[in-house]
């Protein structure tokens, strides 16, 4: 029986969106074997997410970054990309892949694998930011174009870095009303991404577009600007609404109260890199991308052999760095099967996107002085219901890591595993908001699955 | 100005908490103690462990040893809480007639020792415990057993010790570099950034004690590591809500080992053990392995453990589990902790060597070392756990 659980594939692939999509439609073009698992119900991830089958278009046009996404995915389809959908991987070994779906364990067993994990939203507690209708502006994509929800009639977007628009356009597109948009970066850091904008014509076209989707909305982006709490009985009311000086630190004085039932919070993003560190790959800190990285060589090879990573995982980059990595990882496996080169272009296509980027994420880098939003009683581990008081008590009594403010307080050791309070957990706790936060440690499972599934999780053949 | 202590602490797991609590309750409030640690307070064995509060029967020795330390953590309760306290009692699960044949052994034991517990039948197992498998042969329920948060409790201990002495000073991230030595003995712990001077230093550093005790020369300290596997369930998913355990656990795990602990190729062996937590989660264990510091996860125990537990426990089956994780036990090698001075070194003074038993015994290991400390007649006879036994 446990036989009949085992896959085989050449290539193993994590992750269907850009990055993952775009190395197998390539791996497949070339005639090796791919199998992409997929936590969600369809493929794009989760910046070409796509509505569900049935449900009726969003109305209004979409940013042309997304002509990229459809032919993607339309050549995933063309060319019969194997994805494996609602896939949870949580445990991984070279050549191994343990994962749950539809409550089954399976175990793909493959000769390489891609790591294309994507990210997950970087969150900043403020007082409110748990109430119910404060979300991340993830979720609120999630929600809007993943479910065809509208989340509210007032909504305010608050944060950090080119995320902000499509939350807004999306928003808008729902029949949201956006009362205002908040850039807590200064319009002069901001102009830092200038250069990388103006050169990139992709991304000239783009920035267009979403100025024009502002002007559609009728919002004006204020820069210098963030949420500073939330209030409401029982879900969000009110915000309110300050400025932030260079280093996001909050001015106090300046506040003012806006009347909304949605909050979308988007401080950027967190590279997704646990199967990269249960596979003992090397990590790297890269605060500008999102923190802790994979480190991958120039053929998006990782420290352990026969493990590549692309896209977020890798560092913050936005879909374009992801499909050029996707590629590039495609064709150093090709040439690892078939011993033939490497189309140098691959490689400077992805620096050059790497470099776009890069600039982009500089100018909107994690502002450290957004920390002292959090009051002594904001949570700052809502899986463990963990208040800041509590957690900078832990940190002055067990010490200052990562691991003692866990062990300290619990915060970090809930459903979550610290994903949503991992990022920010240290520099709260500790009140350091400059120094580099350790490494949380990954453990199985990667995520979150069934005991059963743990049970009856298949053997390798020996074979194999 | 040299920094000077009356006694310096080493480890900060939850035997070093225990000792730091107790040393402050009976030394005069104003004495200087100082706890290290080089990582975190609860970094390691009491921040990767269970938190059962066990009253073990075997003799009336070893049930005032525990019962007397179960009562110390109530009183911890009491006075400063803050730790998942929860006084479940244990219920001691069989599914073999030979195990359940073990249920009114363990009863008249705790008869034996003036205590009680009661022998459950089916049903009244089912009443008490809906979740577990309908075709149980039933259990024995003693009720004086609980749970605690070690972690947490660590840090409870820790504001115990400085409300009755504001000069104890906690210190995580302090490495020991080395403890001097006159012929008076010892004399000074050096640590990483600064030299205090003290007569008295205790070694608490669980499956770590060796290493600092090699430092001073004389008889090894005879500690070795016991690994268990764990894995604990999301919030609000617990089958249950009693501390179980399998009875085979006492044959199991509190016996003296079957197996040479300092043989490489340990296969282990679990007997299953299921604690309810706060958020409605649930932690399990058991699993024992000797195989040195090594705390890469063991895949086949891990599954054969949880495979246990959802035996006894079918609900687990469909139960998200969000993490799984290495724990070392520090293993004694005549199976009884070491609690007392080491004559081979004055001014010397080891509490180590708990392995399962660490969490539940950590009260009266601190009372009686602070006792024996301030040369006081002990709470019960210490006797058997002098570290003198193995010829220091």
């Amino acid at each position: 029986m446990s036989e009949a659980r085992v896959l085989h594939a050449e290539v193993g692939i994590v992750g269907a969106g850009p990055g993952g999509l775009a190395a197998a439609v390539e791996l497949v073009r070339q005639g090796l074997s791919v199998l992409v698992l997929d936590e969600g119900q369809q493929p794009g991830g989760q910046i070409f997410r796509q509505l569900p089958p049935g449900a009726a278009a969003l109305p209004g046009q979409e940013p042309p970054s997304h002509q990229a996404g459809h032919g993607l995915l339309a050549a995933a389809t063309e060319h019969a990309v194997p994805v494996h959908h609602g896939a949870t991987v949580w445990n991984v070994a070279p050549g191994r892949l343990w994962f749950e779906q539809h409550g089954q364990s399976w175990l793909l067993c493959c000769r390489h694998l891609v790591l294309a994990t994507g990210a997950f939203d970087r969150c900043v507690p403020f007082p409110g930011w748990t109430l119910p209708g404060v979300t991340t502006a993830g979720a609120l994509q999630v929600m809007v174009r993943g479910y065809g929800v509208v989340p509210g009639r007032r909504a305010l977007v608050v944060g950090s870095g080119p995320l902000l628009l499509p939350t807004v356009a999306t928003l808008h597109q729902a029949g949201v009303e956006v009362v205002a948009a908040l850039e807590a970066s200064s319009r002069w850091r901001a102009l830092r991404a200038l250069p990388a904008v103006l050169t990139n014509a992709a991304r000239r076209r783009e920035a267009l577009w979403y100025a024009r989707s502002l002007l559609r909305a009728g919002v004006r982006l204020r820069w210098g600007w963030t949420v500073f709490a939330c209030e409401g009985d029982g879900r969000v009311q009110r915000a309110v609404i300050g400025k932030v000086d260079a280093e996001g630190n909050p001015r106090r004085g300046s506040e003012r109260r806006l009347e909304v039932d949605v909050v979308g919070a988007g401080f950027g993003l967190v590279p997704s890199i646990e199967l990269g560190q249960l596979l003992g790959c090397r990590t790297r800190y890269d605060a500008p991308r999102g923190g802790h990285c994979l480190e991958v060589d120039g053929q998006q090879g990782t420290s352990v052999a026969g493990v590549y990573a692309v896209g977020e995982a890798c560092g913050v980059g936005g879909a374009e760095v992801a499909m050029a990595e996707g590629r590039l990882a495609a064709a150093a496996i090709v040439a690892a099967v078939r011993q033939t080169p490497i189309d140098a272009a691959l490689r400077t296509r992805v620096a050059a996107e790497r470099r776009a980027a890069d600039a982009m994420l500089r100018a909107f880098a994690p502002l450290p002085g957004l920390h002292r939003l959090a009051t002594d009683d904001t949570l700052v581990c809502r899986c463990e219901d963990v208040p800041l008081a509590r957690a900078r008590a832990a940190a002055a009594l067990h010490g200052d890591s990562l691991r003692a403010i866990k062990v300290g307080c619990r915060a970090g050791m809930g459903p979550c595993q610290g994903r949503i309070c991992g990022s920010s957990l240290q520099a709260l706790a500790t009140g350091r908001c400059d120094v580099v936060p350790d490494l949380p440690v990954a453990q199985v499972p990667g995520k979150p699955v069934r005991s059963a599934t743990i049970v009856d999780a298949p053997e390798p053949p020996a074979t194999a | 100005m040299v920094e000077t202590a009356e006694v310096v602490v080493v480890g900060g797991g939850i035997i070093g908490c225990a000792v730091t609590w107790q040393l402050a309750n009976l030394l005069p409030a104003g004495t200087r103690i100082v706890l290290l640690d080089r990582g975190p307070i609860a970094g390691g064995t009491s921040g990767s462990c269970m938190g059962h509060l066990m009253v073990t029967p075997d003799d009336a020795r070893e049930y005032a040893f525990t019962h007397e330390s179960v009562r110390l953590w109530r009183e911890l309760q009491e006075q400063q809480g803050g730790f998942d306290y929860n006084p479940t009692g244990a219920l001691y699960l069989a599914d073999t007639d030979e195990d359940a044949a073990m249920f009114p052994v363990l009863q008249q034991q705790f008869g034996a020792c003036g205590d009680h517990a009661d022998v459950l039948d089916r049903k009244q197992l089912r009443e008490l415990e809906p979740g577990l498998a309908a075709d149980l042969p039933g259990a024995l329920f003693y009720p004086g057993d609980g749970v605690v948060l070690p972690m947490l409790a660590c840090g409870a201990m820790l504001r115990a010790a400085r409300q009755a002495n504001p000069n104890v000073v906690v210190r995580p991230f302090t490495a020991v570099v080395g403890v001097d030595c006159d012929a008076r003995g010892v004399s000074a712990v050096r640590t990483t950034p600064a030299t205090i001077a003290t007569r008295a230093v205790v070694n608490c550093c669980g499956v770590y004690a060796p290493e600092l005790q090699r430092t001073l020369g004389g008889p090894p300290l005879p500690i070795v590591p016991r690994a268990g596997n764990l894995a604990i369930t999301g919030h609000h998913v617990s089958p249950v809500r009693t501390q179980l355990l399998e009875i085979s656990y006492l044959r199991f795990a509190h016996g003296a080992a079957k197996v040479d602990p300092t043989r490489t190729d340990d296969p282990g062996g679990h007997a299953v053990n299921m604690q309810p937590q706060s958020h409605g989660g649930c932690l399990i264990g058991s699993t024992r392995q000797f195989r040195g510091m090594d705390r890469t996860l063991n895949p086949a125990l891990l599954r054969r453990s949880l495979q246990r537990a959802q035996r006894y426990a079918p609900g687990l089956a469909a139960a998200p589990i969000v993490r799984t994780w290495v724990g070392l036990r520090p293993y004694s090698l005549d199976k009884h902790p070491l609690i007392g001075p080491w004559p081979a070194v004055p001014g010397l003074w080891v509490a180590a060597g708990h392995e399962g038993l660490g969490i539940s015994l950590a009260p009266i290991t601190g009372r009686l070392l602070a006792e024996m400390f301030t040369g006081r007649p002990t709470t019960i006879d210490a006797t058997a756990w002098l570290p003198a036994r193995f010829g220091a």
